[in-house]
């Protein structure tokens, strides 16, 4: 498979800097409808301080190369964007039925009770709310590549899984 | 009740008129003289109602007099929708309806509206006349929609038919055990949007049944899902059908390693809540969706 993602950009955290203030959830709901309410944000910041390492921990769209999502949905309705690696949904297209809720491992996107469909994180088409208003720059847009390289060291090295 | 003796009283208790249309339009099918059917202007005269749309606040009244003022055996016949459910005008601040919380109901005819020739089968049903070639007649005509039925086998009750449905017409009820997934025939509206967006074609709208029934309850068509136990929590979540097929799905899409697979096996296990509660299940699913990533990123370098 040949794959041109050069320029493919993926959203990257690092728990080490998290300081909990949640800014990115406020900027996240606000860009995308209009108002503060962290529910409909498409990210989320957990905290648990009962944990020796790793304090903070987002659930947000890694954009994967191989959406389980998009491999879910009947209508077709989440694609992957092979230039800009962004997986994004259509809501015209989204019947509701929950698919993509239900595979993803993350239960990354959530069902819009009003609109009846399924919304998840789109990147905001160019630069990510949440990454422009991290304060401590826990939250970073890599490259492709390095984000991968980023994760595996977070997610994959420690358990020795390689 | 003797043929001779049957007079319909026609009553339009607030419906937008397309059941009264088709009422109509069995005088285009049949000669109602020939069948021994009189329809007449007054209640008095008459010994069965026929009761088009959902009653609203001034129609109540008129409704109830009505029937008081039809001779016995009493007879109401509730047409369409509206008249079984309120239909379209559910919610609405001036309902009243519907039709039988105000005045016993002994047939419903599902439809909106019904077509004329169903509307002469439940009167010929209801009154024992006797149509000539009433059989073709009420078989749904090519290239019209019938009746919406589910298929219990192909159903996994992901609820998005109920999602689309503009006329409310599908309700998923979940109890402890079981998903359902009930399709109420009468308050269909015919689109076929649920037969559009099912994933997994279960619901189909055919001809063929009968399309009136003695009981409101009578005229559904059901699938029940067993629903499955979080892992983490232990509380039933959604129906096992859909996160099989979800994982039969991802099989058929991509092609995840053994231990990606059983991971992912998983968290299908772990309910929506509970995948977001704790750090430990964040990292458990990032680590599956950074695998996947460095097998696609490890594929990409070698191609």
């Amino acid at each position: 498979m040949v794959r041109s993602q050069s320029d493919a950009k993926t959203i990257v955290f690092e728990p080490q800097l998290c300081t909990g203030c949640r800014y990115c959830e406020v900027a996240c709901a606000v860009w995308h409808c209009g108002r503060i309410d962290v529910a409909q944000s498409r990210i989320r910041i957990l905290f648990d301080e009962t944990r020796t390492t790793e304090h903070y921990s987002a659930i947000n769209c890694q954009h994967c190369d191989d959406p389980i999502c998009c491999a879910v949905c009947p209508p077709e309705a989440l694609q992957k964007d092979e230039k800009t690696g962004w997986v994004t949904q259509n809501s015209s297209k989204c019947v509701g039925c929950e698919m993509c809720i239900v595979a993803c491992p993350l239960s990354v996107p959530f069902f819009d009770a009003a609109l009846k469909v399924a919304v998840k994180c789109d990147f905001c088409f160019g630069v990510p709310e949440c990454v422009k208003h991290c304060s401590s720059g826990a939250l970073r847009v890599y490259a492709r590549e390095e984000a991968v390289r980023f994760n595996e060291r977070l997610y994959l090295s420690a358990k020795e899984e390689q | 009740m003797g043929i001779q003796a049957t007079r319909i009283y026609r009553f339009d208790a607030s419906g937008c008129n397309g059941c009264d249309i088709e009422v109509l339009e069995i005088l285009a099918l049949v000669s109602v003289a020939e069948l021994g059917v009189e329809i007449v202007e007054t209640p008095k005269e008459a010994n069965v109602l026929l009761v088009t749309g959902g009653s609203n606040l001034k129609s109540k009244p008129e409704l109830e007099s009505a029937y008081a003022a039809i001779r016995e055996p009493r007879l109401v016949i509730a047409v369409g929708s509206c008249a079984a459910t309120m239909g379209i005008f559910k919610g609405g601040y001036a309902m009243t309806g519907p039709i039988d919380a105000i005045i016993p109901v002994d047939l419903y005819i599902m439809g909106c509206p019904p077509r004329p020739q169903v509307i002469l089968g439940a009167l010929a049903d209801a009154l024992q006349l006797k149509v000539e070639g009433m059989e073709t007649l009420l078989r749904t005509p090519q290239g019209f929609r019938g009746d919406p039925h589910v298929d219990q086998g192909k159903c996994i009750g992901c609820g998005a038919c109920a999602n689309v449905c503009p006329a409310d017409a599908i309700e998923i009820v979940e109890s402890e055990a079981e998903r359902l997934v009930r399709f109420m025939r009468k308050d269909c509206i015919f689109c076929a949007s649920c037969q559009e967006v099912c994933p997994t074609e279960a619901v189909e709208l055919r001809a063929g049944d009968s399309a009136w029934f003695r009981k409101k309850e009578a005229s559904t068509s059901e699938a029940r899902l067993e629903r499955r136990t979080c892992l983490v929590c232990g509380t039933p979540f959604l129906p096992d059908a859909q996160m099989n097929w979800a994982m039969s799905r991802v099989d058929e899409k991509l092609e995840l390693g053994t231990g990606d697979r059983s991971k992912l096996q998983r968290s299908l296990n772990i309910c929506m809540q509970c995948r977001r509660k704790s750090i430990g299940e964040v990292r458990e699913a990032k680590s599956i969706l950074a695998s996947l990533a460095s097998r696609a990123s490890g594929r990409g370098a070698r191609c």
